[in-house]
């Protein structure tokens, strides 16, 4: 079985998803274009739904080959919700910072440490850019299915390992998780991440039912 | 009125199915499909279609440089971009690359009627039946 079907979720249900998140990462893309005021270059977002438990095992890979992480996270409510997180390298943040506030001294090609003391400036840049891309992608879905979310304040970490960067619990049966895996260039630099949701069997359920109702009104 | 040709170039099967669906109901088109810009470039060399919707963001050849190639074929092609990427710098280069006007995504019936309408108002000057 698909991770996808075993997520509840037929291939058909993935395409409508895949495309509203392509419209939502437009937008994301847009909102970063004028805060960075560069061009942004949107990739193909690829999503999929799966198990939450099988996030570690879908993402680790591409999360193992860095040396840390960043890990920003968002959690939403309303008739969708969950928990929204963007991954990035950790030393995503050190490149981002020397886009926005070059002034400041960063290194135009990052540190090689990632661990080296994220400070308060470059921890603003990852909360600040996590805060638009899940507030674009969350907040454009649910505005493109007709509900609304409301959000909690981001939060930002650094780690070496996704299972202690997410809560635990997050992981359990009965959890679904829409990943998202993306490529946003600034100007010249390519930083790769992931976007995915965590949200209940139930939350999920309603999406699926809400995307259905999204591509009636095509019909 | 004449059945107008239309080609649509966009690698989402579900994108396409949208813009089928906000078409005029009251009018018959003659609808040609592509996945993605290559192929919607052959097809807009095969069908030399009256009216074009092409997609911005796509794996391959991008949206740009598929109207950028039909534009060199036909410098009097109309295409319409329909796209998801609504930065104000992507709308400016699909319109100096020659689209006649960008729709952001998803397309409505609304805007997807008007702005053929004003398509066929430029084909009509032309003296395009």
């Amino acid at each position: 079985m698909s991770p996808d079907r075993e997520a509840g979720f037929e291939a058909v249900d993935a395409d409508i998803l895949r495309e509203l998140m392509n419209i939502a990462f437009g937008k994301a893309g847009a909102d970063l274009a004028d805060v960075l005021d560069m061009f942004v270059v949107l990739n193909v977002p690829d999503v999929q739904v799966i198990p939450a438990a099988r996030l570690h095992d879908h993402i680790g890979a591409e999360i193992r080959s860095q040396p840390g992480i960043s890990v920003v996270e968002q959690d939403f409510w309303g008739d969708f919700q969950g928990n929204a997180f963007l991954i990035l390298p950790a030393v995503a943040g050190k490149n981002l910072l020397a886009l926005l506030a070059p002034e400041e001294g960063t290194p135009a090609t990052g540190s090689t440490d990632p661990y080296a003391a994220m400070d308060s400036l470059e921890g603003d840049t990852l909360m600040e850019m996590g805060n638009i891309i899940i507030g674009a992608c969350v907040g454009k879905l649910a505005e493109l299915l007709g509900t609304v979310v409301s959000y909690s304040p981001p939060s930002v970490s650094v780690d070496d390992d996704l299972g202690r960067a997410i809560r635990a619990d997050l992981f359990e049966p009965g959890y679904s998780a829409v990943v998202l895996q993306t490529v946003f260039s600034f100007g010249n630099r390519d930083v790769k991440g992931f976007v995915f949701l965590v949200s209940s069997r139930e939350s999920v359920q309603w999406l699926k039912a809400a995307l259905h109702r999204f591509m009636a009104q095509y019909e | 009125m004449t059945n107008r040709s239309i080609l649509v170039v966009d690698d989402s099967a579900i994108s396409r199915k949208i813009l089928r669906s906000c078409l005029p109901r009251d009018r018959e088109f003659v609808v040609v499909e592509a996945g993605d810009g290559a192929s919607g470039l052959e097809r807009f060399r095969e069908h030399g279609p009256d009216i074009t919707f092409l997609d911005l963001t796509m794996p391959g050849m991008s949206g740009l440089d598929c109207l950028a190639e039909m534009m060199a074929l036909r410098p009097t092609a109309i295409v319409l971009v329909v796209t998801a990427d609504v930065q104000a710098r992507s709308i400016a280069r699909a319109l100096e690359s020659g689209a006649m006007e960008v729709l952001p995504k998803p397309p409505t019936r609304e805007a997807i009627g008007g702005a053929l309408a004003r398509a066929e108002g430029r084909l009509g000057a032309r003296g395009v039946a």
